[in-house]
């Protein structure tokens, strides 16, 4: 009996030393795992903006200073000041619109139509070219970019619309596009006429997807976070999407990069781009209005026009630079 | 109810069964001296082999656990880490490689294909080995079905971003978001599942309910032998019986054999936890982390803004990692373990190591944020080097964890090796010397 006694009280103390060693073990795994669910913040969404009725005078914009301040001496108080302080220009682009805009893998640089224009504006503020900076943003990114002061301009292929209109100005346009529709080369299809039910991809948010949504056929839109995005989703195939409907200054683009497709159909709407910078800063949009009608008139477009974007369409005429009409 | 009135009326009297006559049987044995000594005797050995079964299998589930610990589980879980960090340094080294200009550098390429592979290495060891939770099985087979693709979407990017088209890019972009939103997440899972399988191990190879039930047997039958001898001593007027005594005295040896051994395992296999595999799972953690904000870091760096997600990944993740709002991070959690070991050396080298690739990477960001994109990428491959030696001294660190580990999972498993013999063989030898010395006293009365 005494040696029972004598066993429980080993067992007493064996239990209550080890429960103490047991439990000081746990916290290194409950740490070790705790770090390893951390998940990727979200940012909240932004409000979703009532429908808007596009106005007649839609791509008008706010006339030029005259004259033009010179490179280096932006008047003081302005805006273009301030960018002259900071010895560079941010510009918004995009780094993958073959053409326009796209990180060219030989350089690493971004580089095309769009860029030049940046550069112009860089060259009219300091006097170099070679004054900017670039931040690659999606189409979601874009305006909230320009709001909230990331950058000052936003150089994207960014379509002048009303919706648009409601969160930034735009520039006069630079560039006139047009919607229309790409389909890989076995596709029978013309055109949305024949996509009615189909999938269709455009980037979200952009113009292109209430004109798909809303075209007679029924089509059905996909939306992807950029362009050339919808283009992976037509090489992976298996039925994933039909065709691409976007601006065809982008389908050019497509079809460069993959040859077994092509462009078919008519303009299902005008696509006029404009430089999108902030409501706060009506002295940039007149200032950077006159850099363009400058680059309009000396044969700048043009040149930057056959630099860029003519091998794409080689057969048709050159256009020529979209005209501006102003207000007040 | 009918069942019991259909039994009420049976007629009484006749013999009710043979149990009822074996209990009669018995009950008129065991007024007999001879009769409750033979009783005593089934009593007794019944209890033995009772405690044999109970002490055998306290035993057998401490070795398994034991081993399953050491030859197995642990090796998983590093196998699991590897599998993340090869994945996520893959993807950061091809988008670098791919994306910052110029022709993919061979070296590169070369490690990208390292990576890939030691991965698919760790992926097949995986496969074979971690059968276990289901968990751990759909993170597998997620990561299975998923790598081809990833890799066939880095080669389509290759092949476009060598000619030269922007499309190249957005393969990759597409690759990236496939594996840091799919394949590493599972990863992860198969990293947490196989860490807590090891809880388990360790749970079940420290339980002390295994310890209660081998101290409670001991002890019942010891008493029970106890009380045998006192009864039998009273009936036969004989105080000592060298065999039961020596029963008794083979059985004490048996329980404090099997309590020592048991013990000795305990507190082996916790030191193995605490000096081994709790330093590891912290530093396997913080290498996965690491390797996350390294390739978040590349890749916001080659996708000059475009992706929001990246850089907040890294911050997140950073901040987990360093010392903030009370907690010492994970990187301190790690000093304070190699503390506890007295290995403080090169952990605190890691936490200087953590500090300059903290410093370095906040400058890249400033730059990046600042829209100088290429300074920021020239910056880039110093933090680059500093993330790899940070990544050297982890790994030692985890070989070195895995040393003090294996030393103390097998002297845990040691401990009680002999006993899963010596057991069974003790409590037959038990049962033989009560058998031997309660046959003497009952053919006493013959």
């Amino acid at each position: 009996m005494r040696r029972t006694i004598a066993q429980l009280a080993l067992f007493a103390l064996v239990a209550a030393t080890l429960f103490g060693c047991g439990a000081s073990s746990d916290p290194a795994q409950r740490t070790a795992l705790a770090a390893l669910a951390t998940t990727t913040p979200q940012p909240s969404p932004s409000k979703r903006l009532p429908p808007c009725r596009p106005g007649p005078n839609l791509t008008a914009s706010l006339r030029p200073p005259a004259p033009m301040p010179a490179p280096g001496a932006m008047p003081a108080g302005s805006f273009m000041a301030q960018i002259e302080r900071r010895h560079h220009l941010i510009a918004g682009v995009n780094d993958g619109f073959l053409g326009f805009a796209y990180l060219n893998p030989s350089t690493g640089h971004i580089d095309g139509f769009e860029i030049d224009l940046v550069r112009q504006l860089a060259k009219a503020i300091f006097g170099n070219p070679n004054a900017y900076v670039l931040k690659a943003l999606t189409v979601s990114q874009r305006n909230r970019f320009v709001m909230d002061g990331n950058v000052d301009i936003v150089v994207d292929a960014e379509t002048i619309t009303c919706k648009n209109k409601e969160q930034v100005d735009f520039s006069t346009p630079y560039y006139d596009a047009h919607q229309r529709v790409l389909v890989p080369s076995g596709s029978s299809a013309q055109g949305l006429p024949n996509l009615g039910g189909q999938r269709v991809c455009a980037t979200t948010n952009s113009a292109p997807i209430p004109v798909i949504q809303q075209y007679p056929t029924h089509p059905i839109a996909v939306g992807a976070s950029q362009a050339i995005d919808c283009l992976v989703y037509l090489q992976e195939g298996a039925g994933r999407i039909a065709a691409i409907s976007t601006d065809d200054s982008i389908l050019e683009g497509f079809k460069a990069q993959d040859p077994n497709t092509r462009i078919v159909g008519t303009s299902l709407a005008p696509v006029p781009y404009g430089m999108a910078i902030s409501k706060a800063h009506p002295g940039f949009v007149r200032f950077v209005n006159g850099v363009l009608a400058q680059v309009r008139t000396d044969g700048t477009w043009a040149s930057l026009y056959r630099k860029w974007l003519r091998k794409f369409s080689p057969t048709s005429p050159p256009p020529s630079p979209p005209q501006p009409t102003y207000t007040r | 109810m009918e069942g019991s009135q259909h039994l009420a009326e049976l007629p009484l009297g006749r013999p009710r069964s043979h149990v009822a006559a074996a209990l009669d049987w018995l009950r008129a044995r065991a007024t007999t001296t001879p009769g409750k000594l033979s009783m005593v005797l089934a009593g007794l050995i019944a209890a033995i082999v009772l405690f044999g079964i109970v002490a055998t299998a306290a035993e057998r589930s401490r070795a398994q656990a034991a081993q399953a610990a050491r030859a197995q589980t642990e090796r998983l879980l590093v196998q699991a880490a590897n599998l993340y960090t090869k994945l996520s340094d893959a993807n950061a080294t091809v988008a670098t490689a791919l994306l910052s200009g110029g022709s993919e550098p061979p070296a590169k390429r070369a490690l990208y294909l390292q990576d890939l592979r030691a991965a698919s290495n760790a992926l097949s060891t995986l496969t074979r080995e971690a059968g276990g939770s289901a968990r751990s099985r759909a993170g597998l087979g997620v990561v299975s079905a998923e790598l081809p693709i990833y890799s066939g979407l880095v080669e389509s990017a290759r092949a476009n971003n060598e000619q030269g088209f922007p499309i190249g890019a957005a393969y990759l972009r597409r690759a990236s978001a496939l594996l840091t939103g799919t394949v590493l997440p599972a990863a992860d899972g198969i990293y947490a599942a196989e860490a807590r399988r090891l809880g388990d191990d360790y749970g079940s190879g420290t339980t002390s309910t295994t310890l209660v039930a081998f101290i409670v047997a001991s002890a019942i039958v010891l008493s029970l032998l106890a009380l045998a001898q006192w009864y039998v001593a009273r009936t036969s007027h004989r105080i000592l019986n060298v065999l039961m005594l020596a029963a008794t005295a083979v059985l004490l040896v048996v329980s404090i054999w099997g309590v020592v051994g048991l013990l000795t395992e305990q507190s082996s296999l916790s030191s193995a936890r605490r000096n081994g595999s709790d330093p590891l799972e912290v530093l396997t953690a913080t290498r996965i982390l690491l390797s996350r904000a390294q390739g978040d870091q590349s890749l916001a760096l080659v996708d000059r803004g475009t992706d929001e997600a990246d850089p907040r990944d890294f911050g997140a993740v950073m901040r987990v990692l360093e010392p903030s709002r009370g907690t010492r991070g994970l990187i301190g959690e790690v000093a304070a373990l190699a503390g506890q070991n007295g290995t403080s050396g090169p952990a605190s080298q890691l936490e200087a190591g953590f500090a300059s690739y903290r410093a370095e990477t906040a400058q890249i960001a400033a730059l990046e944020n600042g829209g100088q994109i290429e300074p920021a990428i020239q910056r880039a491959p110093a933090a680059s080097t500093t993330f790899d030696h940070l990544n050297v001294s982890l790994a030692d660190q985890v070989a070195a964890a895995q040393r003090r580990f294996t030393r103390s999972a097998s002297s845990a498993t040691s401990a009680v090796s002999a006993l899963s013999l010596a057991i069974p063989l003790l409590t037959v030898v038990v049962a033989a010397l009560v058998f031997l010395a309660l046959r003497e006293r009952i053919n006493e009365y013959r």
